[in-house]
């Protein structure tokens, strides 16, 4: 016999010991329904009629698995399973429940409204996607994804997907995602801050984004447009992560044909911008490491024109890669074209630490990691809200202490944002090995360098 | 059996399950389709869709998972009835896989998913044969007409979106294949010699298991549909397993293992019994089709 549970010699031995107690219990078993007849009988006898012999000859319906045999064993108490809670499914309920209240947003996947669902009162957001059967092959995989994505990822500081509603009558082909209204986004509410985040708030606030990301790539998501417009904060200073159009499921290993169009330009790591079509969470730690610079200065970090531009201003920031520190770079598509200044000519180092000069040691070393040039050397969601620097003084600021401010999605329509937007599906994705890099360190060679990389003043 | 879970993250593990009244009707019945017609007309779907799904060379996963939905959307009296809609159970199949692949690593294009199907529609109900050969036959006209794509994928477009919009976008499907596995690993079952032969009995009964007419999918979770499928694999090739009630590690209790084992093993007795009634006459994937055979049916009752 193949398995581990077979029939050894042991077992034999133990079978014929499990038999002997058998017996024993199958005769006291029997001695004991014996008496139990006879008392039956006798209060048959005392009350002059039988119809309850069925139930008391019926075998008990759990089987008895305890094996200190020859006692009376109390029936076993039934074991705790664990016992799924799931919701059905019904049809989608009408857009008809809701009243619109105000217009917050336009973006290139649908309008944004305010809404109050009549039957609670509940304030929402109404998110109406545009949709277009010819052009996007029927319903748009972003929003079959985005969909998908937030079911799964029920969690505190990921936005709530209430449930989806269509139109009626002849609008019935509309698709409304109900949302939870959160009053702010970061964006915009940085460019009305006098000043940008105080340290500790910077830490609660990345300690939320960081618990978000640690449960979305636990859940096997990727988000891949994480920037500061989609990074919505309530009055009480608890962030959502919004906006998972370009999200999806992905696997370990990670597929290998993974779309390069994703992720805002500003917040696109080195390894999509060299063509990589297999990635994975790290992009959006990454994402994560321009956040947390953007929100030390409440301005964005890395603020490219193009592709090249943004290529070239990430190595200023963190440095020339070379083969020491990011192995294999080079065999990325659109690496071919890339000059890299001689190695001996410049120190190639990151200049993270003269750029923020008012961070400290902790926070440096936090940044640096969640901006390496290497994928692999990124810390996990997981493993950075471990890092010391969220735990030297000052401390997180707690939620409850954040500042209020006055919601312009509340009332008033927004400005208009001056991020680039997210790469769109099904635009011209360039070809690889298609964008010329040749052109970012022109004249570097050339340049006379002194004791560190300096930034260069356009 | 206190213990329950709410929002704590098992959503991958767990299925949306129909509720009483879902099952109690259907839409179709209540526009009064026979129960047995409509249990032939699902069964005959959900093998049309795997059919193609293998010719389409799509990921077992994949396939199951449309099959779900197309279960999902046909249950209830607010589900698809397969006498209003203006689109037959083929279209309905072909959209429910489309869908399900799209957001997938394993996308088909629309012209891809309603070509096969078409193929599919013209060897019907004779698959086995097909499903072995590399190329299709060649005397067998398959080609869809320029013209006809255009109608046949705005249809497509049409269908998807009643899906969705019947089943409120709830197309999360959990499904056991990779559970089994686990399952088998963790009773050391799988290392052993005979271990490949269990874990294949296994799969099949999970595969199974899609075309059960109790909807085992829509009733019961993927961890209890997995250990019934073990329990049985288990019995069928004489592997040894535990003498203890190893099912309630993976909170399956014993009830609903001998009911999903008997589920199980009377689907084969299922399937010889619509091949017997049905044999080489097609079942009715049309709405006229169906018309046509409840036709058919008041005739025969009255003796003509």
């Amino acid at each position: 016999m193949p398995s581990r549970w077979a029939e050894t010699a042991e077992d034999a031995a133990e079978d014929a010991r499990r038999k002997a107690e058998k017996e024993e219990k199958k005769r006291l078993k029997a001695e004991k329904q014996r008496r139990a007849e006879e008392a039956q009988k006798v209060a048959q006898q005392s009350n002059g009629h039988g119809e309850d012999e069925d139930d008391t000859q019926r075998p008990a319906k759990r089987r008895r698995l305890s094996e200190d045999g020859g006692k009376d064993v109390p029936v076993e108490a039934a074991r705790t399973l664990l016992r799924f809670e799931t919701p059905g499914w019904q049809p989608c309920r009408s857009v008809e429940r809701f009243d619109l209240l105000n217009h917050i947003e336009e973006g290139s996947y649908g309008f944004v409204s305010r809404a109050r669902e009549e039957a609670t009162g509940d304030i929402v957001a109404v998110k109406k996607l545009k949709l277009d059967p010819a052009r996007d092959g029927g319903f748009p995989v972003t929003a079959l994804r985005e969909i998908q994505c937030l079911n799964a990822a029920k969690h505190r500081h990921v936005v709530d997907l209430r449930e989806v509603v269509t139109g009626q009558g002849a609008a019935k082909e509309d698709v409304y995602l109900v949302m939870e209204f959160v009053e702010h986004d970061l964006k915009t509410l940085q460019e009305d801050m006098d000043e940008p985040f105080v340290p500790s708030e910077v830490k609660t606030l990345l300690l939320q984004l960081g618990s978000a990301m640690e449960f979305l790539h636990d859940h096997w998501i990727l988000h891949r447009d994480l920037k500061t417009s989609n990074i919505l904060m309530n009055n009480r200073g608890e962030i959502k992560i919004a906006d998972f159009g370009m999200a999806r499921h992905c696997g370990d290993p990670p597929p290998n044909n993974l779309t390069l169009l994703v992720v805002t330009l500003w917040y696109r790591s080195p390894e999509l911008l060299l063509g990589a079509t297999t990635y994975d969470s790290t992009v959006d730690m990454w994402s994560l490491g321009c956040i947390f610079g953007e929100l030390l200065t409440k301005q964005p970090l890395l603020q490219g024109k193009n592709e090249v531009d943004q290529l070239s201003k990430i190595f200023e920031l963190c440095g020339i890669p070379s083969e020491d520190n990011w192995p294999g770079f080079k065999r990325l598509p659109n690496a071919r074209t890339l000059r890299l200044p001689s190695q001996s000519k410049s120190a190639q180092g990151s200049i993270v630490r003269s750029k923020f000069s008012t961070l400290t040691n902790a926070g440096v070393s936090l940044l640096n990691g969640l901006l390496s040039l290497n994928p692999a050397q990124r810390p996990s969601a997981k493993e950075m809200l471990e890092h010391s620097y969220f735990r030297e003084d000052p401390r997180p600021k707690p939620t409850a202490m954040f500042p209020t401010f006055p919601s312009k999605a509340g009332q008033e329509k927004r400005r208009r944002q001056a991020t680039p937007n997210a790469p769109v599906r099904g635009g011209a994705a360039p070809a690889l090995g298609e964008i010329d890099y040749s052109s970012i360190f022109k004249g570097r060679e050339a340049e006379e360098k002194g004791g560190g990389f300096q930034l260069k003043l356009v | 059996m206190a213990r329950t879970y709410a929002d704590s993250g098992l959503s991958h593990l767990t299925n949306s399950l129909a509720s009483p009244i879902q099952l109690e009707t259907s839409n179709s019945r209540l526009d009064g389709v026979p129960k047995d017609l409509e249990t032939s007309i699902h069964y005959e779907t959900a093998r049309l869709l795997q059919a193609a799904g293998i010719l389409l060379r799509l990921p077992q996963e994949l396939v199951a998972q449309s099959i779900v939905v197309l279960y999902r959307f046909w249950v209830g009296p607010d589900g698809g009835s397969l006498v209003e809609h203006d689109s037959t159970e083929q279209d309905v199949a072909a959209a429910s896989l489309y869908l399900c692949a799209k957001p997938s690593a394993h996308a088909i294009s629309p012209s891809q998913t309603l070509t096969v199907f078409h193929y599919l529609s013209r060897i019907r109900p004779e698959y086995s044969t097909t499903a072995k050969q590399d190329n299709p036959s060649e005397n067998i006209d398959w080609h869809l007409s320029e013209g006809d794509l255009e109608i046949a994928r705005n249809r497509l477009y049409k269908v998807e979106s009643t899906i969705l919009r019947v089943l409120g976008f709830q197309t999360h499907v959990a499904l056991p294949y990779s559970l089994c596995i686990n399952y088998l690993q963790t009773l050391d079952a799988s290392s052993s010699t005979a271990g490949s032969a269990v874990a294949k009995r296994a799969f099949a009964h999970l595969n199974v298991a899609l075309f059960s007419p109790q909807m085992l999918y829509l009733t019961y979770q993927p961890s209890a549909i997995a250990t019934a499928a073990i329990y049985l694999a288990a019995r069928e090739t004489d592997i040894s397993l535990p003498e203890t009630e190893w099912w309630e590690v993976f909170d399956v209790d014993r009830e609903d293992l001998g009911f999903l084992v008997v589920a199980l093993r009377s689907v084969e007795g299922f399937a010889e019994d619509e091949q017997r009634k049905w044999g080489q006459r097609k079942v009715p994937l049309t709405v006229d089709e169906l018309r046509a055979e409840l036709e058919r049916r008041t005739m025969l009752e009255n003796g003509e």
